[in-house]
């Protein structure tokens, strides 16, 4: 017994031990936030903070890279034990970031759970938005960065809407009920109907 | 109960009662257990990523 989750100065500490999902996307962002900015968002703040669902993507959003800096990451993702669904070299891949589409790692021999690598730039205005205003988490020794709850709650609200969103967010409400913020409701609900994008 | 009556139910005990991540971990072990296992059976003998790839096409992955 005890309570889900508690505050921590500006983190908040998820009260549950790791498991074989936390330790995979561990692994992944040991390696992943040596090149670039990231930002863990959608599936995986749900399920982090309980929601009883199985996921097989982990979305991360990142700040897009030169090509030279993206060679860096994907070898390194390789040589430690990642594979990518978009091809094996950097060269090949790299074509789906400059058009600014999402790539996807897995371990070497799996499927799934992947790493759902979307590129950010300013051009999108929210994702470049809650990618600079991360809200610190932590689950035992394992400290990573997602939206703020309200930003999360709304962009499944207003911008994905599908069942299982709508549940997420439902869910983010009820457990973070005694930490949302009436203000930053308002003011992120400006960012993300915002559809000039 | 509907769903969104049974999310409000499960948010609301969770927030008292930690213990109850204990289940999800088993539910989370579980379905990416059997994903390895099916994955393992369903490209036996077969170049790994080549057939992960045409299947990840099959379902619109990729």
């Amino acid at each position: 017994m005890g309570e889900a989750y508690k505050i921590e100065g500006d983190t908040i500490v998820i009260n549950r031990e790791l498991n074989e999902l936390d330790l995979f996307v561990k692994d992944f962002l040991d390696m992943f936030k040596k090149f670039t900015n990231y930002l863990l968002v959608s599936g995986y703040v749900s399920i982090t903070s309980g929601r009883s669902r199985a996921t097989e993507d982990v979305d991360i959003l990142f700040l897009v890279l030169d090509k030279s800096k993206f060679n860096e990451l994907f070898n390194y993702l390789i040589k430690n034990g990642f594979w990518c669904y978009q091809g094996d070299t950097a060269e090949d891949v790299y074509t789906y970031i400059k058009s600014m589409d999402s790539i996807r790692f897995a371990r070497n021999g799996e499927v799934f759970p992947n790493m759902e690598c979307i590129p950010v730039n300013s051009s999108k205005k929210a994702q470049f938005f809650e990618l600079n205003n991360p809200q610190k988490a932590k689950v035992k020794d394992f400290e990573f960065l997602i939206p703020p709850i309200e930003f999360e709650i709304l962009y499944k609200e207003i911008r994905l809407k599908s069942e299982k969103d709508i549940e997420d967010a439902r869910h983010l409400r009820n457990v973070f009920a005694e930490i949302l913020s009436e203000e930053k409701f308002n003011k992120y609900k400006h960012i993300i109907g915002d559809k000039n994008e | 109960m509907n769903r969104i009556d049974f999310i409000d139910y499960y948010a609301e005990k969770l927030k008292s009662d930690s213990s109850i991540f204990a289940q999800q971990k088993m539910l989370i072990e579980s379905q990416m257990q059997s994903s390895k296992s099916f994955f393992r059976n369903h490209f036996k003998g077969q170049d790994f990523k080549t057939a992960a790839r045409e299947y990840l096409k099959n379902i619109g992955k990729i």
